[in-house]
Protein backbone atom coordinates (compact mmCIF):
# COMPACT_ATOMS: atom_id res chain seq x y z
CA UNK A 1 0.00 0.00 0.00
CA UNK A 2 1.18 3.42 -0.67
CA UNK A 3 1.74 5.99 1.84
CA UNK A 4 2.97 8.97 -0.08
CA UNK A 5 2.17 10.00 -3.19
CA UNK A 6 4.13 12.75 -4.77
CA UNK A 7 2.60 13.92 -8.46
CA UNK A 8 4.04 16.64 -11.06
CA UNK A 9 5.47 18.44 -7.64
CA UNK A 10 6.85 21.95 -8.80
CA UNK A 11 8.72 24.71 -7.05
CA UNK A 12 9.70 28.00 -8.81
CA UNK A 13 11.55 30.74 -6.62
CA UNK A 14 11.07 34.05 -8.25
CA UNK A 15 11.17 32.76 -11.53
CA UNK A 16 13.65 30.05 -11.33
CA UNK A 17 12.73 26.43 -11.23
CA UNK A 18 13.94 24.12 -8.84
CA UNK A 19 11.50 21.16 -8.86
CA UNK A 20 10.66 20.63 -12.30
CA UNK A 21 7.66 18.40 -11.75
CA UNK A 22 8.64 14.66 -9.90
CA UNK A 23 6.28 12.22 -9.30
CA UNK A 24 7.43 8.90 -7.14
CA UNK A 25 5.30 7.15 -4.43
CA UNK A 26 6.76 5.11 -1.50
CA UNK A 27 5.08 1.94 -0.04
CA UNK A 28 4.58 1.59 3.71
CA UNK A 29 7.35 0.33 5.60
CA UNK A 30 9.93 1.80 2.72
CA UNK A 31 12.95 3.08 3.19
CA UNK A 32 13.70 5.78 0.47
CA UNK A 33 16.79 7.66 -0.49
CA UNK A 34 17.17 10.89 -2.12
CA UNK A 35 20.24 11.75 -3.27
CA UNK A 36 21.48 14.00 -5.31
CA UNK A 37 24.03 17.07 -5.66
CA UNK A 38 24.43 20.41 -3.66
CA UNK A 39 21.06 22.07 -5.05
CA UNK A 40 19.65 19.12 -6.36
CA UNK A 41 15.93 19.73 -4.66
CA UNK A 42 16.72 17.19 -2.05
CA UNK A 43 15.93 19.74 1.28
CA UNK A 44 13.46 21.94 -1.60
CA UNK A 45 11.25 18.36 -1.89
CA UNK A 46 11.39 17.51 1.56
CA UNK A 47 9.91 20.70 2.95
CA UNK A 48 7.16 19.91 0.51
CA UNK A 49 6.46 17.09 1.71
CA UNK A 50 6.24 18.53 5.37
CA UNK A 51 4.07 21.51 4.07
CA UNK A 52 6.16 23.43 5.45
CA UNK A 53 6.96 25.03 1.71
CA UNK A 54 3.89 25.79 -0.77
CA UNK A 55 4.86 23.85 -4.00
CA UNK A 56 4.00 25.96 -6.77
CA UNK A 57 2.27 23.51 -8.57
CA UNK A 58 1.61 19.09 -7.87
CA UNK A 59 0.19 17.24 -5.27
CA UNK A 60 1.43 15.37 -2.01
CA UNK A 61 -0.64 12.75 -0.60
CA UNK A 62 0.41 11.25 2.69
CA UNK A 63 -1.53 8.26 4.47
CA UNK A 64 -4.13 9.23 1.59
CA UNK A 65 -5.00 12.77 3.14
CA UNK A 66 -4.37 15.74 0.77
CA UNK A 67 -1.45 18.57 2.32
CA UNK A 68 -1.17 21.09 3.55
CA UNK A 69 -4.89 20.91 3.92
CA UNK A 70 -5.04 17.87 6.32
CA UNK A 71 -1.09 18.73 7.41
CA UNK A 72 -1.99 18.58 10.90
CA UNK A 73 -3.66 15.10 10.85
CA UNK A 74 -0.61 13.87 8.77
CA UNK A 75 1.82 15.42 11.14
CA UNK A 76 0.75 13.67 14.36
CA UNK A 77 1.81 10.46 12.60
CA UNK A 78 4.88 11.88 10.38
CA UNK A 79 8.40 13.44 11.49
CA UNK A 80 11.68 15.12 10.65
CA UNK A 81 14.83 15.49 11.59
CA UNK A 82 17.86 17.94 10.32
CA UNK A 83 20.92 18.84 10.30
CA UNK A 84 19.41 22.59 9.56
CA UNK A 85 17.05 22.93 12.37
CA UNK A 86 18.10 23.14 16.58
CA UNK A 87 16.11 22.88 19.88
CA UNK A 88 15.96 25.95 21.80
CA UNK A 89 19.09 26.05 23.31
CA UNK A 90 18.92 27.42 26.95
CA UNK A 91 16.36 24.22 27.77
CA UNK A 92 17.34 20.83 28.81
CA UNK A 93 17.08 17.66 26.84
CA UNK A 94 14.51 16.65 29.26
CA UNK A 95 12.64 20.19 29.09
CA UNK A 96 12.90 19.97 25.15
CA UNK A 97 11.46 16.23 24.86
CA UNK A 98 8.85 17.22 27.21
CA UNK A 99 7.25 20.28 25.51
CA UNK A 100 7.38 18.42 22.52
CA UNK A 101 5.69 15.32 23.62
CA UNK A 102 2.88 17.86 24.11
CA UNK A 103 2.00 18.63 20.65
CA UNK A 104 1.40 14.95 19.92
CA UNK A 105 -1.45 13.13 21.31
CA UNK A 106 0.44 10.75 22.95
CA UNK A 107 -1.27 8.64 25.86
CA UNK A 108 1.53 7.99 28.72
CA UNK A 109 3.46 10.41 27.73
CA UNK A 110 6.35 9.68 30.89
CA UNK A 111 6.47 5.85 29.77
CA UNK A 112 7.29 6.96 26.09
CA UNK A 113 9.88 9.62 27.47
CA UNK A 114 11.27 6.84 29.47
CA UNK A 115 11.67 4.76 26.23
CA UNK A 116 13.02 7.48 23.75
CA UNK A 117 15.67 8.38 26.62
CA UNK A 118 17.04 4.70 26.51
CA UNK A 119 16.67 3.96 22.81
CA UNK A 120 18.36 7.17 22.12
CA UNK A 121 20.87 6.92 24.89
CA UNK A 122 20.27 10.09 26.33
CA UNK A 123 20.71 9.08 30.60
CA UNK A 124 23.54 11.36 30.75
CA UNK A 125 22.49 14.09 28.82
CA UNK A 126 19.15 14.26 30.35
CA UNK A 127 19.52 17.06 32.63
CA UNK A 128 22.02 19.25 30.30
CA UNK A 129 21.18 22.13 28.74
CA UNK A 130 21.01 21.70 24.79
CA UNK A 131 23.61 24.30 24.05
CA UNK A 132 26.22 22.20 25.94
CA UNK A 133 26.19 19.42 23.94
CA UNK A 134 28.10 18.25 21.22
CA UNK A 135 27.33 18.36 17.87
CA UNK A 136 26.81 14.53 17.43
CA UNK A 137 24.72 14.20 20.82
CA UNK A 138 22.63 17.34 19.49
CA UNK A 139 22.31 15.25 16.18
CA UNK A 140 20.67 12.37 18.82
CA UNK A 141 18.78 14.59 20.70
CA UNK A 142 17.11 15.52 17.49
CA UNK A 143 16.43 12.13 16.36
CA UNK A 144 15.07 11.70 19.59
CA UNK A 145 12.72 14.70 18.96
CA UNK A 146 11.82 13.01 15.55
CA UNK A 147 10.74 9.47 17.64
CA UNK A 148 8.88 10.96 20.14
CA UNK A 149 5.57 10.14 18.20
CA UNK A 150 6.78 7.25 16.87
CA UNK A 151 6.14 7.86 13.56
CA UNK A 152 4.87 6.26 10.40
CA UNK A 153 6.88 8.32 8.11
CA UNK A 154 9.99 9.87 9.36
CA UNK A 155 11.74 12.21 7.54
CA UNK A 156 15.72 12.40 8.18
CA UNK A 157 17.97 15.14 6.65
CA UNK A 158 21.70 14.08 7.00
CA UNK A 159 20.52 11.92 10.01
CA UNK A 160 23.58 9.92 11.06
CA UNK A 161 26.05 13.38 10.50
CA UNK A 162 28.69 14.05 13.23
CA UNK A 163 27.50 11.30 14.96
CA UNK A 164 30.26 9.19 15.86
CA UNK A 165 31.17 5.25 14.12
CA UNK A 166 29.61 3.63 16.54
CA UNK A 167 26.57 5.92 17.13
CA UNK A 168 25.84 6.15 13.63
CA UNK A 169 26.03 2.31 13.51
CA UNK A 170 23.41 1.85 16.31
CA UNK A 171 21.21 4.59 14.98
CA UNK A 172 21.01 2.68 11.34
CA UNK A 173 20.55 -0.41 13.10
CA UNK A 174 17.76 1.25 14.92
CA UNK A 175 16.03 2.30 12.04
CA UNK A 176 15.78 -0.82 10.39
CA UNK A 177 14.61 -2.60 13.56
CA UNK A 178 12.12 0.22 13.56
CA UNK A 179 10.83 -0.88 9.89
CA UNK A 180 11.17 -4.73 10.92
CA UNK A 181 8.93 -4.63 14.08
CA UNK A 182 6.65 -1.55 13.30
CA UNK A 183 6.69 -0.91 9.38
CA UNK A 184 8.08 2.61 9.69
CA UNK A 185 8.53 4.10 6.63
CA UNK A 186 11.83 6.28 6.36
CA UNK A 187 12.86 9.00 4.06
CA UNK A 188 16.44 10.04 4.27
CA UNK A 189 19.13 12.17 2.46
CA UNK A 190 22.60 11.82 2.96
CA UNK A 191 25.87 12.15 1.67
CA UNK A 192 27.02 8.98 2.94
CA UNK A 193 26.68 6.26 0.20
CA UNK A 194 27.41 3.42 2.14
CA UNK A 195 24.83 4.53 4.70
CA UNK A 196 22.03 5.18 2.11
CA UNK A 197 23.17 1.60 0.11
CA UNK A 198 22.68 -0.38 3.71
CA UNK A 199 20.01 1.01 4.29
CA UNK A 200 17.62 1.98 1.83
CA UNK A 201 15.36 -0.70 -0.50
CA UNK A 202 14.71 2.16 -3.05
CA UNK A 203 16.69 5.31 -4.42
CA UNK A 204 15.72 8.41 -6.11
CA UNK A 205 18.60 10.86 -7.18
CA UNK A 206 17.26 14.01 -7.96
CA UNK A 207 19.52 16.88 -10.66
CA UNK A 208 18.30 20.09 -11.34
CA UNK A 209 15.56 19.05 -9.79
CA UNK A 210 14.25 16.30 -11.96
CA UNK A 211 14.80 12.62 -11.18
CA UNK A 212 17.24 11.32 -13.13
CA UNK A 213 17.38 7.18 -11.78
CA UNK A 214 14.91 5.70 -9.03
CA UNK A 215 16.02 1.99 -8.15
CA UNK A 216 17.09 -0.63 -5.77
CA UNK A 217 21.31 0.85 -4.73
CA UNK A 218 22.14 -2.28 -6.71
CA UNK A 219 20.52 -1.69 -9.43
CA UNK A 220 21.84 1.56 -10.04
CA UNK A 221 25.27 1.05 -9.25
CA UNK A 222 25.03 -2.23 -12.09
CA UNK A 223 24.30 0.90 -14.28
CA UNK A 224 28.18 1.88 -14.42
CA UNK A 225 30.20 -0.78 -16.60
CA UNK A 226 33.54 -0.34 -14.86
CA UNK A 227 35.24 -2.25 -12.10
CA UNK A 228 38.51 -1.86 -10.88
CA UNK A 229 41.00 -4.58 -10.90
CA UNK A 230 43.86 -4.16 -8.23
CA UNK A 231 46.99 -6.02 -9.07
CA UNK A 232 50.32 -6.44 -7.12
CA UNK A 233 52.40 -7.28 -10.11
CA UNK A 234 55.70 -9.43 -9.21
CA UNK A 235 56.70 -10.17 -12.79
CA UNK A 236 56.80 -8.61 -16.48
CA UNK A 237 55.20 -5.10 -15.39
CA UNK A 238 56.81 -4.12 -19.21
CA UNK A 239 54.04 -6.31 -20.66
CA UNK A 240 51.45 -5.17 -18.57
CA UNK A 241 52.13 -1.86 -19.65
CA UNK A 242 52.31 -2.81 -23.45
CA UNK A 243 48.60 -4.55 -22.78
CA UNK A 244 47.08 -1.70 -21.13
CA UNK A 245 48.24 0.61 -23.89
CA UNK A 246 46.97 -1.94 -26.63
CA UNK A 247 43.52 -2.03 -24.74
CA UNK A 248 43.29 1.46 -24.48
CA UNK A 249 42.83 0.80 -20.41
CA UNK A 250 43.40 3.49 -17.87
CA UNK A 251 45.48 2.91 -14.84
CA UNK A 252 47.40 4.00 -11.73
CA UNK A 253 49.74 2.74 -9.32
CA UNK A 254 49.47 3.38 -5.68
CA UNK A 255 51.73 1.84 -3.03
CA UNK A 256 53.04 -0.79 -5.56
CA UNK A 257 49.48 -1.74 -6.29
CA UNK A 258 48.30 -1.34 -9.90
CA UNK A 259 44.82 -0.35 -10.85
CA UNK A 260 43.25 -1.24 -13.72
CA UNK A 261 39.85 -0.02 -15.04
CA UNK A 262 38.08 -2.59 -16.90
CA UNK A 263 34.58 -2.92 -18.36
CA UNK A 264 33.02 -5.85 -15.81
CA UNK A 265 31.64 -7.69 -18.66
CA UNK A 266 35.25 -7.92 -20.49
CA UNK A 267 37.37 -8.87 -17.05
CA UNK A 268 37.62 -12.57 -17.94
CA UNK A 269 38.81 -11.87 -20.84
CA UNK A 270 41.23 -9.38 -19.67
CA UNK A 271 42.27 -12.01 -17.04
CA UNK A 272 43.16 -14.72 -19.53
CA UNK A 273 45.15 -12.11 -21.09
CA UNK A 274 47.05 -11.51 -18.15
CA UNK A 275 47.88 -14.31 -18.01
CA UNK A 276 48.38 -16.06 -21.35
CA UNK A 277 51.34 -12.81 -21.46
CA UNK A 278 53.20 -14.39 -18.33
CA UNK A 279 52.41 -11.51 -16.15
CA UNK A 280 52.63 -12.65 -12.38
CA UNK A 281 50.97 -10.75 -9.30
CA UNK A 282 51.00 -11.76 -5.76
CA UNK A 283 47.50 -10.01 -4.94
CA UNK A 284 44.04 -9.38 -6.49
CA UNK A 285 41.08 -7.73 -5.57
CA UNK A 286 38.40 -6.10 -7.83
CA UNK A 287 36.30 -3.66 -6.73
CA UNK A 288 32.51 -3.39 -8.16
CA UNK A 289 30.87 -0.44 -9.41
CA UNK A 290 28.89 0.99 -6.00
CA UNK A 291 26.12 3.30 -5.66
CA UNK A 292 28.79 5.93 -4.67
CA UNK A 293 30.02 5.55 -8.60
CA UNK A 294 26.74 5.88 -10.08
CA UNK A 295 26.42 9.06 -7.97
CA UNK A 296 29.44 10.59 -8.34
CA UNK A 297 28.48 9.60 -12.43
CA UNK A 298 25.36 11.63 -12.49
CA UNK A 299 26.89 14.66 -9.92
CA UNK A 300 29.81 15.09 -13.17
CA UNK A 301 27.05 15.27 -15.86
CA UNK A 302 26.30 11.57 -16.65
CA UNK A 303 22.49 12.11 -16.87
CA UNK A 304 20.09 14.92 -17.35
CA UNK A 305 17.30 12.84 -18.48
CA UNK A 306 14.04 12.79 -16.51
CA UNK A 307 12.95 9.49 -15.37
CA UNK B 1 -7.52 23.52 18.17
CA UNK B 2 -6.43 21.57 20.70
CA UNK B 3 -5.41 22.22 24.02
CA UNK B 4 -2.65 20.03 24.74
CA UNK B 5 -0.74 21.82 21.61
CA UNK B 6 -1.09 25.13 23.41
CA UNK B 7 0.24 23.62 26.73
CA UNK B 8 2.88 22.34 24.80
CA UNK B 9 4.10 25.11 23.13
CA UNK B 10 3.41 27.51 26.70
CA UNK B 11 5.41 25.01 28.39
CA UNK B 12 8.50 25.85 25.43
CA UNK B 13 8.22 29.67 26.71
CA UNK B 14 8.05 28.87 30.29
CA UNK B 15 10.59 26.70 30.31
CA UNK B 16 12.60 29.55 28.50
CA UNK B 17 11.12 32.22 31.21
CA UNK B 18 12.73 30.17 34.17
CA UNK B 19 16.28 29.09 32.40
CA UNK B 20 16.75 32.71 31.29
CA UNK B 21 17.99 35.82 33.22
CA UNK B 22 17.15 38.15 30.55
CA UNK B 23 13.72 37.21 29.96
CA UNK B 24 13.14 37.44 33.93
CA UNK B 25 14.82 40.92 34.48
CA UNK B 26 12.25 41.88 31.62
CA UNK B 27 9.82 40.34 33.78
CA UNK B 28 10.96 41.95 36.83
CA UNK B 29 13.70 44.37 37.01
CA UNK B 30 12.52 47.04 34.22
CA UNK B 31 9.38 47.62 36.17
CA UNK B 32 11.35 47.76 39.26
CA UNK B 33 13.72 50.62 37.46
CA UNK B 34 10.70 52.66 36.34
CA UNK B 35 9.00 52.84 39.86
CA UNK B 36 12.06 54.14 41.52
CA UNK B 37 12.83 56.60 39.25
CA UNK B 38 9.43 58.11 38.24
CA UNK B 39 8.24 57.83 41.94
CA UNK B 40 11.03 59.58 43.18
CA UNK B 41 10.97 62.21 40.34
CA UNK B 42 6.91 62.65 40.80
CA UNK B 43 8.07 62.85 44.70
CA UNK B 44 10.23 65.74 44.25
CA UNK B 45 8.09 67.96 41.99
CA UNK B 46 5.56 67.34 44.85
CA UNK B 47 7.70 68.58 47.71
CA UNK B 48 9.26 71.41 45.34
CA UNK B 49 6.30 72.61 43.59
CA UNK B 50 3.14 70.93 45.51
CA UNK B 51 0.57 68.98 44.32
CA UNK B 52 -1.24 66.17 46.27
CA UNK B 53 -0.48 62.50 46.03
CA UNK B 54 -2.68 62.29 43.35
CA UNK B 55 0.26 63.28 41.09
CA UNK B 56 2.43 60.41 41.85
CA UNK B 57 -0.43 58.02 41.67
CA UNK B 58 -1.07 59.01 38.07
CA UNK B 59 2.17 58.68 37.22
CA UNK B 60 2.72 55.75 38.96
CA UNK B 61 -0.50 54.14 37.36
CA UNK B 62 1.16 55.24 34.05
CA UNK B 63 3.87 52.97 34.77
CA UNK B 64 2.39 50.11 35.73
CA UNK B 65 -0.64 50.30 32.87
CA UNK B 66 1.74 50.50 30.00
CA UNK B 67 3.26 47.12 31.80
CA UNK B 68 -0.09 45.65 29.45
CA UNK B 69 0.80 47.30 26.01
CA UNK B 70 4.44 46.43 26.53
CA UNK B 71 4.56 42.80 27.55
CA UNK B 72 1.54 42.54 25.62
CA UNK B 73 3.49 43.21 22.55
CA UNK B 74 7.21 41.98 23.55
CA UNK B 75 6.28 38.09 24.29
CA UNK B 76 4.86 37.95 20.70
CA UNK B 77 7.49 39.34 19.30
CA UNK B 78 10.28 38.08 21.51
CA UNK B 79 9.04 34.56 21.59
CA UNK B 80 9.27 34.66 17.71
CA UNK B 81 12.45 36.03 17.64
CA UNK B 82 13.57 33.22 20.23
CA UNK B 83 12.72 30.54 17.93
CA UNK B 84 14.34 32.13 14.66
CA UNK B 85 17.46 32.75 16.70
CA UNK B 86 17.27 28.92 17.77
CA UNK B 87 16.50 27.52 14.58
CA UNK B 88 13.20 26.29 15.85
CA UNK B 89 10.74 27.51 14.03
CA UNK B 90 10.87 24.41 11.53
CA UNK B 91 10.56 22.31 14.40
CA UNK B 92 7.38 23.94 15.48
CA UNK B 93 5.64 23.46 12.17
CA UNK B 94 6.48 20.14 11.23
CA UNK B 95 4.48 18.67 14.54
CA UNK B 96 0.96 19.15 14.14
CA UNK B 97 0.19 22.99 15.76
CA UNK B 98 -2.17 24.78 13.83
CA UNK B 99 -0.66 28.25 13.37
CA UNK B 100 -3.91 29.89 14.82
CA UNK B 101 -2.42 27.84 17.80
CA UNK B 102 0.63 29.22 17.77
CA UNK B 103 -0.13 32.26 18.02
CA UNK B 104 -2.88 32.01 20.89
CA UNK B 105 -0.28 30.63 22.69
CA UNK B 106 1.61 33.79 22.48
CA UNK B 107 -1.20 35.66 23.08
CA UNK B 108 -2.02 33.93 26.23
CA UNK B 109 1.30 34.42 27.46
CA UNK B 110 1.62 37.78 26.92
CA UNK B 111 -1.43 38.38 29.10
CA UNK B 112 -0.09 35.88 31.72
CA UNK B 113 3.60 37.67 32.03
CA UNK B 114 1.81 41.08 31.62
CA UNK B 115 -0.31 40.34 35.01
CA UNK B 116 2.89 38.63 36.65
CA UNK B 117 4.15 41.97 36.02
CA UNK B 118 1.27 44.04 36.69
CA UNK B 119 1.21 42.39 40.21
CA UNK B 120 4.41 42.90 40.92
CA UNK B 121 4.90 46.99 40.18
CA UNK B 122 1.50 47.37 41.71
CA UNK B 123 2.73 45.78 44.92
CA UNK B 124 6.06 47.42 44.97
CA UNK B 125 4.36 50.94 44.17
CA UNK B 126 2.59 50.84 46.94
CA UNK B 127 5.66 49.33 49.45
CA UNK B 128 7.61 52.30 48.29
CA UNK B 129 5.20 54.99 47.88
CA UNK B 130 1.76 53.64 49.29
CA UNK B 131 0.58 54.52 46.06
CA UNK B 132 -1.86 51.94 45.53
CA UNK B 133 -3.12 50.92 41.83
CA UNK B 134 -5.88 49.12 43.06
CA UNK B 135 -7.76 51.07 44.33
CA UNK B 136 -9.27 51.86 40.92
CA UNK B 137 -10.50 49.08 41.29
CA UNK B 138 -12.84 46.88 38.54
CA UNK B 139 -12.16 49.61 36.27
CA UNK B 140 -8.66 48.15 35.53
CA UNK B 141 -10.12 45.11 34.29
CA UNK B 142 -11.43 47.02 30.96
CA UNK B 143 -8.63 49.21 30.80
CA UNK B 144 -6.52 46.08 31.29
CA UNK B 145 -7.91 44.30 28.58
CA UNK B 146 -7.95 47.42 26.42
CA UNK B 147 -4.52 48.16 27.03
CA UNK B 148 -3.36 44.26 26.24
CA UNK B 149 -5.51 43.97 22.86
CA UNK B 150 -3.38 47.06 21.90
CA UNK B 151 -0.31 45.60 22.88
CA UNK B 152 -1.31 42.40 20.86
CA UNK B 153 -1.98 44.20 17.66
CA UNK B 154 1.71 45.64 17.70
CA UNK B 155 3.16 42.58 18.51
CA UNK B 156 1.53 40.55 16.00
CA UNK B 157 2.47 43.21 13.44
CA UNK B 158 6.00 43.41 14.57
CA UNK B 159 6.22 39.71 14.28
CA UNK B 160 4.50 39.67 11.41
CA UNK B 161 7.16 42.07 9.70
CA UNK B 162 10.26 39.66 11.55
CA UNK B 163 9.01 37.07 9.23
CA UNK B 164 8.72 38.80 6.64
CA UNK B 165 11.85 40.67 6.26
CA UNK B 166 14.01 38.07 9.08
CA UNK B 167 16.33 38.96 12.26
CA UNK B 168 17.85 41.62 10.57
CA UNK B 169 15.18 43.99 11.55
CA UNK B 170 14.85 42.15 15.74
CA UNK B 171 15.53 45.52 16.88
CA UNK B 172 12.02 46.71 16.51
CA UNK B 173 11.02 43.90 18.82
CA UNK B 174 12.03 46.36 21.73
CA UNK B 175 11.31 49.63 20.11
CA UNK B 176 8.64 49.87 17.77
CA UNK B 177 5.91 50.22 20.41
CA UNK B 178 8.14 53.80 22.22
CA UNK B 179 7.41 55.04 18.79
CA UNK B 180 3.64 55.11 19.53
CA UNK B 181 4.49 56.09 23.04
CA UNK B 182 3.98 59.79 23.17
CA UNK B 183 0.79 59.40 21.24
CA UNK B 184 -0.55 57.11 24.30
CA UNK B 185 0.08 60.15 26.98
CA UNK B 186 0.62 57.42 29.28
CA UNK B 187 2.36 60.00 31.98
CA UNK B 188 0.62 63.46 30.62
CA UNK B 189 -2.78 64.79 29.25
CA UNK B 190 -3.48 64.48 25.97
CA UNK B 191 -3.98 68.49 25.89
CA UNK B 192 -0.28 68.42 26.36
CA UNK B 193 0.60 67.19 23.18
CA UNK B 194 0.45 69.95 19.91
CA UNK B 195 -2.78 69.92 18.21
CA UNK B 196 -1.19 67.99 15.25
CA UNK B 197 -0.39 65.31 17.63
CA UNK B 198 -3.45 65.56 19.50
CA UNK B 199 -5.30 64.58 16.14
CA UNK B 200 -3.77 61.37 16.52
CA UNK B 201 -4.32 60.55 19.45
CA UNK B 202 -8.17 60.26 18.67
CA UNK B 203 -6.47 56.86 16.96
CA UNK B 204 -4.54 55.67 19.60
CA UNK B 205 -6.82 52.99 21.59
CA UNK B 206 -4.60 53.68 24.58
CA UNK B 207 -4.33 57.34 24.99
CA UNK B 208 -7.97 56.92 25.82
CA UNK B 209 -7.34 54.31 28.84
CA UNK B 210 -4.31 56.71 30.42
CA UNK B 211 -6.97 59.92 29.92
CA UNK B 212 -9.80 58.17 31.73
CA UNK B 213 -7.21 56.72 34.23
CA UNK B 214 -6.16 60.36 35.53
CA UNK B 215 -9.62 61.37 35.14
CA UNK B 216 -10.23 58.56 38.13
CA UNK B 217 -7.68 59.17 40.28
CA UNK B 218 -8.62 62.98 40.28
CA UNK B 219 -12.00 62.14 41.42
CA UNK B 220 -13.97 62.25 37.95
CA UNK B 221 -16.17 59.85 36.67
CA UNK B 222 -15.47 58.63 33.27
CA UNK B 223 -18.46 56.13 32.15
CA UNK B 224 -17.63 52.93 30.58
CA UNK B 225 -19.42 53.96 27.36
CA UNK B 226 -16.17 56.83 26.72
CA UNK B 227 -14.27 52.83 25.98
CA UNK B 228 -16.52 51.79 23.09
CA UNK B 229 -14.63 53.53 20.01
CA UNK B 230 -11.37 52.63 21.40
CA UNK B 231 -12.08 49.22 21.93
CA UNK B 232 -13.61 49.24 18.25
CA UNK B 233 -10.68 51.07 17.00
CA UNK B 234 -8.52 48.27 18.57
CA UNK B 235 -10.36 45.18 17.40
CA UNK B 236 -10.20 46.98 13.59
CA UNK B 237 -6.85 46.76 14.17
CA UNK B 238 -6.44 43.57 15.63
CA UNK B 239 -8.22 42.15 12.75
CA UNK B 240 -5.63 43.70 10.53
CA UNK B 241 -3.10 42.67 12.30
CA UNK B 242 -3.73 38.90 12.28
CA UNK B 243 -4.49 39.41 8.89
CA UNK B 244 -0.86 40.75 8.44
CA UNK B 245 0.98 38.06 10.28
CA UNK B 246 -1.23 35.45 8.58
CA UNK B 247 -0.41 37.10 4.86
CA UNK B 248 3.64 37.07 6.41
CA UNK B 249 3.28 33.33 7.21
CA UNK B 250 1.91 32.32 4.07
CA UNK B 251 3.95 34.48 2.14
CA UNK B 252 7.13 32.53 4.32
CA UNK B 253 5.59 29.44 3.55
CA UNK B 254 6.47 30.23 -0.38
CA UNK B 255 9.52 30.98 0.60
CA UNK B 256 9.97 27.73 2.55
CA UNK B 257 10.38 27.98 6.18
CA UNK B 258 13.94 26.71 6.90
CA UNK B 259 14.83 29.79 5.07
CA UNK B 260 13.49 31.61 7.65
CA UNK B 261 16.54 33.54 9.77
Amino acid sequence: MSILEVKDLTKTFKKTPVIKGISFDMAEGEILGILGPNGAGKTTTLQMLLGILTPTSGSVNVFGLSMPKHKSEILESMNFSSTYTDLPWRLTVKENLIWTSYLYNIEDRSRRLDKIKSIFRLEKLWNRATASLSAGQRTRVNLARAYVNFPRLLLLDEPTASLDPEVAIYMREFFMNQRQRFNTSIILTSHNMAEVESLCDRVLILKDGLIVGNDTPKSLAKQIEDTRLNLRITKNLAGLTKLLTSRHLRSETVGGITAITVKESLLPIFLYEITKNNIHYSEISIDKPTLEDYFLKIAKGGSNEAL
Amino acid sequence: MKLYRIWGIALRYLFLFRHSLDRLSDAFFWPVVDLVMWGLTSRFFVSTIGGDNHIILALLGGIILWIFPWRGQYEISVNLLEDLWNRNLVNLFVSPILFIEWIATLLLLGVLKSLISFSFAGLLAYLLYRANIFVLGWLLLPWGALLILFGWVFGLLIAGIVMRYGTRIQTLAWTAIYMIAPFCAVYYSVETLPVWAQTVTHFVPASYVFEAMRATISGNTVPLTALIWPTILCLIYFALAALMIRRSFLHILKRGLISVE
